[in-house]
């Protein structure tokens, strides 16, 4: 299954499900549609039972007619009992078909998309509203219509009876159903207004709450003693969020609720007009009785079911357009993209007045720069915090394409790329690099996912050792195939400089021609720092390098440094050039020399 | 002071103590809102008790009009009760079932609360082992289904209850055969339950474990903080298949319980469904044989017809989801009784330096022991740098002189007391710091500061903090000054690295303290920030103690001693000079990074 980007619509509700578990679907309909049917077919025959009862007790009928009546009330109450019992089963089993199908489907719609989106705050409103818990949207949406069915059937059938003794109160009915109908559409709508307004504080209140429950910050948790204040503005949000709802539960409750007077005053009327037949013989007790308290169960499924089913009905539209605007959402084509095998060969790559502010802020992070770098050459980028070099690692990338300027790669427009072969050119360890909990292996070897399976132990291995975190995984109880962090059950977790060797590690693995080392040594001890500058040259044979750095004895290592001040280049040229022009570079560097005289 | 609570016996509370221990926090959280809920419940119930009635008397009424064809009065009254007992119950309904879903969306929140504040109550260790993770995914679950469990406790007992007891009476004085049928509803649906609630206790502790993957992989797919590595990696269809086996093996487990649960369902329905023809069957000869009137036939047929429905509902709607709700709320009041670290509260004086008396720690399913034998004296306002290879143990040490974890062996003495006999608030006290792994909290800039001492709002402290961290506060980067909002998820900036760490160093200028621990706290700044906040921080800290942890070796060099840690141990204590005579770890550690400074 996979979200395409089109209109979806309530027809969905249906398709969908039916798609990800055609057996399980089409069973839980049938039950549905025939337990709407069922219960005309009750009042026919406790209708039918009573009477031949009643007539064999005056001797108007023989004892043996009331058995076949006797066993068609048994089945069909065992019907309805053992078909809950199985339609409750297949409900499960498609529940978790679309688990299996759409939620995948979500969630890999969500790994294509544009990187822009993700940290766009209104689409990451969107994104949560559409992909919290959608199995459940998608069958709870699928249950709801078939309920419906059920209901109109049900009320169809009790109609029909009506009709075939007094025409025109199913009239009267079905005229007075349209207002209590229009009525159920409109509060619908208003309540899920109400809960798209409180999704903001709901999620504001779910990221305290994790806050407040989560591993990673319980450090500071227990050590600031915050919890308690925290708490406390979480529950504040809680009860803002839950109070909007309030509310608009309250209109709602009280629109339904006269809806359901109506329908009982209707109900009180039918069994008036009813009255007249059945005293005068026309209508048999059995049959009237029967009809009464269909009628008035009527009431109940009329005034209940009815709005409930037309409110949930409204939400599940706006879920829908929700999924639409869901699917629009821009794609990057190369998010599922393997890196292309072999990698191409880089040649160059220019920044050509370049400037650019991150989407919906003000303020331009890179300000017409440029600079060029060449193959096989190794770059130093350093600068004050905040100067944009991270910035510019992205842009390389191609995560964010609203820049202004050119960016050329190999001579060629970045925008103009193919995704894959992009991937496949670079490898980047990012200030903020990941760790993943899965083992030491996987970790080192998802830098080369293209030979992810096949045996790359040696190569990761030989990552290992060139960061120097072989005696550190040795340690590990299971060696490189110990899961890292705490979601498995017998996962470890290494410490701050040891992560950082793992993000370097799989860097190293990944055979691109163009390596992006983002603070790469922010954690790592003063030795294996110096290691890793003295191994330098050997890893990076062959390679271009671009090393991001606050450790100005790293520069020394770099053909050529580039000193980026509020989004443009400063200063360029090599470590002594810099230091001959005594200016950002020197100061930089004099400032943390004299720290070692 | 305990053990440590990896191994939590999971042990099985009842449901009476559970359904108890909810009734008064509920109680407690809106004890007037709850009361009227229930009574208003009651009520509802017996209006539906009075419809039944109502429905009989008028059909009675109907019968004997249509044989005697007479006292139509009868008729109207009885169409007129049911008339205004439907009205009547309509409104109670609505009235009813906005207040119960007015409580649904009140009561968790305030249990919500209570996990909280136990989560800020357990120690720190404890976040060390998976199991103990899980157990707070389950507990918020119980929370919310906790609630649900209480009203169906009350809904059975105050409603349910009466209107059988009334229907046995009913019955038995009609037939006391007929109240047979009463047993062939009950028992097979208990025996049914209490299988049920078993198994799903079994497949909620067997899951959890799972759906921690499944949820964590797909983090690793879509989750911000992997989005971007993980694509530019083409990592995606890794971890999409680890995503899809561990969703299947826990959609297996699932269906497996599932399955067996209604089939075993279907069978005990069986049973009952036997027994509702007997008593048809009986109330059939009974009326040939002239015992019962045609009138309390029909009424009695149609009753239990009802009563059976009623009983369908019991199980579908009330019972089965409380048998499966029953596990996760047990697992709420499982997490709330874990033991919390307490301790005499006392005013811990730093005068009293810190001492480290043979101290071993090691990681929950770890063997190796992270901190190995240790010995130290910190004196008060002497400044400690420590300084290490990586996994040496600084950040363990850190933890540990900080009261965040107890040793395994051996005493830490903070201000001359041990720190198991103390409680944790009175260690915390004079304590800040700056973890490695500090927290970037989408919260705005002035909460990100204050929440280190959120006792303490004091404005001027405020800007004293954000100064010490030379946090600039220029409009371009926080347009709205300390209003900003630090998360483009809410609508707010993000920062740059360097910039984040300056603002977790001003949180930690920010808490009043006697005592300052700093974890590489200038790993992401720029040379020149960095000399400048190494001077200041030098003069800042004269009259407290403070504790550096760093890899600029340079740097160590404002503290009055240095300690050096290698494999868990210390392995040498001393100024800068007497270190670079011995020649040891220090001095290889220091020429290796002096060298790349050297000319
Ligand atoms: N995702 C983002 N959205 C909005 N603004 C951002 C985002 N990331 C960074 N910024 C802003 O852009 C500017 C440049 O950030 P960048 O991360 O490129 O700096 P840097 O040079 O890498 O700094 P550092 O040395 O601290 O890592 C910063 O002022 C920051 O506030
Ligand atoms: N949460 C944890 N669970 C299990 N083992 C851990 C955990 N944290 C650290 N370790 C292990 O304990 C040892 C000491 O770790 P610690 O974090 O104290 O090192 P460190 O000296 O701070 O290193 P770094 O300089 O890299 O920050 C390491 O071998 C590490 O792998
Ligand atoms: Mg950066
Ligand atoms: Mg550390």
């Amino acid at each position: 299954m996979q979200i395409d980007a089109r209109r979806y619509g309530l027809w969905d509700l249906v398709k969908l499900p039916l798609q990800a578990g055609p057996g399980a679907a089409i069973l839980t309909g049938l039950n549905s549609l025939l337990s709407g049917i069922v219960p005309t077919l009750h009042v026919v025959v406790t209708a039918s039972f009573i009477d031949t009862a009643i007539a064999v007790l005056q001797g108007s009928a023989e004892r043996s007619e009331i058995y076949s009546r006797l066993f068609a009330v048994v089945a069909l109450i065992a019907y309805s009992w053992v078909s809950g019992s199985a339609a409750k089963l297949a409900r499960t089993k498609l529940g978790l078909a679309l688990q299996e199908h759409y939620h995948t489907a979500i969630t890999e719609k969500r790994a294509r998309l544009h990187y822009r989106h993700i940290e766009d705050p209104e689409s990451w409103d969107l994104i949560s509203r559409v992909t919290s818990r959608p199995e459940g949207q998608l069958s709870d949406g699928y249950n709801l219509l078939l309920s419906m069915a059920a209901l109109i059937f049900r009320v169809l059938g009790v109609l029909g009876i009506l009709i075939s003794q007094v025409w025109w109160a199913a009239v009267v009915i079905i005229l007075l159903s349209v207002p209590l109908f229009a009525l159920a559409v409109k509060s619908g709508k208003a309540s899920y207004e109400a809960s798209k307004e409180t999704e903001k504080y709901r999620r504001k209140s779910s990221y305290l709450s994790s806050i407040l429950t989560s591993r990673e910050t319980v450090d500071e948790r227990s050590l600031f003693g915050y919890g308690d204040p925290i708490n406390e503005m979480w529950h504040e949000r809680y009860e803002t969020a839950r109070k909007i709802e309030h509310r608009v539960r309250r209109k709602w409750f009280i629109r339904t609720k006269i809806g359901s007077l109506i329908t009982a005053f209707l109900s009180v009327l039918i069994v008036v007009v009813l009255l007249n037949p059945v005293l005068a013989g026309d209508l048999s007790i059995g049959l009237f009785m029967s009809l009464v308290v269909a009628t008035f169960s009527l009431v109940q499924m009329m005034s209940w079911g009815l709005g409930s089913y037309v409110d949930q009905l409204a939400k599940f539209r706006e879920y829908l357009k929700d999924l639409t605007k869901f699917a629009m959402l821009e794609e990057s084509d190369s998010a599922q993209m393997l890196p292309a095998d072999p990698a191409p060969e880089f040649q160059s790559l220019d920044f050509k007045n370049v400037s650019f502010k991150y989407p919906g802020m003000e303020k331009y992070v890179l300000r017409n720069l440029s600079l060029r770098m060449e193959a096989g050459k190794h770059y130093a980028f350093v600068g004050v915090n905040g100067s944009g070099k991270t910035t510019i690692t992205k842009l390389i990338a191609g995560l964010y394409d609203n820049y202004s300027g050119e960016i050329l790669l190999n001579g060629k427009n970045l925008r103009e790329w193919d995704p894959a072969e992009l991937k496949a050119m670079l490898s980047i360890v990012n200030q903020d690099f990941a760790k993943y909990y899965i083992t030491v292996r996987d970790n080192i070897a998802l830098g080369d996912v293209n030979h992810i399976e096949s045996d790359s132990d040696w190569r990761v291995n030989r990552a290992i050792d060139q960061v120097g975190l072989a005696a550190a995984v040795e340690k590990l109880p299971q060696g490189i195939h110990t899961p890292l962090g705490k979601i498995k059950a017998d996962g470890q977790d290494v410490s701050g400089g040891e992560w950082q060797r793992i993000a370097m590690a799989r860097a190293i693995a990944n055979p691109a021609p163009l390596r992006i080392l983002d603070e790469p040594t922010a954690a790592l001890d003063p030795v294996s720092e110096s290691e890793l500058y003295q191994e330098f040259e050997r890893i990076s044979r062959g390679k271009t390098t671009i090393f991001i750095s606050h450790r100005l004895g790293s520069t020394k290592l770099a053909d050529e440094i580039f000193v980026i001040d509020e989004g443009r280049v400063l200063e360029q040229g090599t470590h002594q050039e810099l230091m001959a022009l005594n200016g950002e570079y020197a100061r930089m560097y004099e400032s943390q020399r004299s720290w070692y005289n | 002071m305990k053990a440590r609570p990896k191994t939590q016996p999971k042990t099985r509370i009842s449901l009476t103590a559970i359904v108890w221990r909810i009734f008064k926090m509920v109680i407690k959280a809106c004890p007037i809102y709850f009361t009227a809920t229930c009574l208003i419940g009651v009520i509802h119930g017996l209006s539906w008790g009075l419809n039944t009635y109502a429905t009989q008397f008028f059909f009675d009424a109907v019968a004997t009009a249509v044989t005697s064809q007479t006292e139509l009065t009868m008729v109207y009254l009885g169409l007129l009760a049911l008339g205004g007992v439907t009205v009547g119950s309509q409104v109670l309904n609505g009235v009813h079932n906005f207040m119960a879903g007015a409580l649904y969306g009140l009561v968790p929140g305030h249990l919500v609360k209570h996990i909280h504040h136990k989560a800020a109550r357990i120690e720190p260790i404890c976040y060390e082992s998976p199991d103990l993770l899980d157990d707070i995914n389950k507990a918020e679950k119980g929370a919310g289904s906790s609630l649900g469990l209480l009203i169906v406790v009350v809904v059975l007992l105050t409603f349910y209850l009466p209107y059988f007891v009334f229907m046995g009476w009913y019955l038995y004085r009609l037939k006391p055969i007929l109240l047979l049928s009463l047993v062939f509803i009950f028992i097979p649906v208990f025996i049914t339950q209490l299988i049920r609630g078993a198994v799903h206790a079994r497949l909620e502790d067997e899951s959890a474990p799972l759906r921690r993957e499944v949820d964590y992989y797909e983090r690793c797919i879509c989750d911000r903080e992997y989005f971007k590595e993980t694509r530019l990696l083409g990592a995606y269809r890794f971890f999409r298949d680890l995503y899809l086996t561990a969703l299947k093996a826990m959609q297996q487990k699932k269906w497996n319980v599932e399955l067996k649960t209604n089939l075993m369902e279907i069978g005990m329905r069986m049973l009952t469904l036997a027994g509702y023809f007997g008593v048809l069957y009986l109330l059939f000869t009974a009326l040939m044989n002239g015992e019962i009137s045609i009138g309390s036939f029909a009424a009695v047929f149609g009753s239990i017809e009802l009563m059976f429905g009623i009983m369908e509902e019991i199980v579908a709607n009330h019972i089965g989801g409380m048998t499966r709700d029953l596990a996760t709320v047990r697992n709420f009041i499982r997490f709330l009784d874990l033991p919390e670290r307490s301790g005499d509260t006392e005013r811990v004086s730093f005068d009293g330096g810190i001492k480290f008396t043979d101290v071993s720690f090691a990681y929950p399913g770890s063997e190796t022991k992270a901190l190995d034998h240790v010995n130290l004296t910190i004196r008060p306002g002497e400044t400690i740098a420590i300084v290490g290879q990586n996994g040496a143990g600084k950040s363990t040490l850190v933890k540990l002189l900080t009261g965040l974890y107890l040793p395994t062996e051996g005493t830490v003495e903070i201000g001359g007391v041990d720190s198991r006999r103390i409680s944790p608030e009175s260690i915390y006290k004079g304590i800040t710091g700056v973890f490695q792994k500090y927290q970037r909290y989408k919260l705005t800039l002035q909460e990100n500061v204050q929440i280190s001492d959120l006792q303490a709002q004091d404005e001027n402290h405020l800007d004293a903090a954000v100064a010490k961290a030379d946090l600039e506060l220029d409009q371009e980067t926080f347009p709205q000054g300390y209003e900003t909002m630090l998360s483009r998820e809410f609508d707010g900036v993000d920062l740059s690295g360097g910039q984040w760490q300056r603002v977790a160093l001003a949180r930690g200028f920010y808490r009043v303290h006697d005592l300052i621990v700093l974890d590489e706290p200038t790993a992401a700044i720029d040379p020149l920030e960095e000399t400048r906040i190494y001077h200041k921080f030098a003069e800042l800290s004269k009259e407290k103690t403070a504790i550096i942890v760093t890899h600029r070796l340079g740097s160590a060099k404002i503290a009055d001693r240095i300690v050096v840690m290698d494999q868990g141990r210390i392995v040498a204590v001393g100024t800068h000079e007497q270190l670079m005579q011995e020649q040891g770890k220090y001095a290889e550690m220091y020429q290796a990074q002096a060298q790349w400074y050297a000319g």
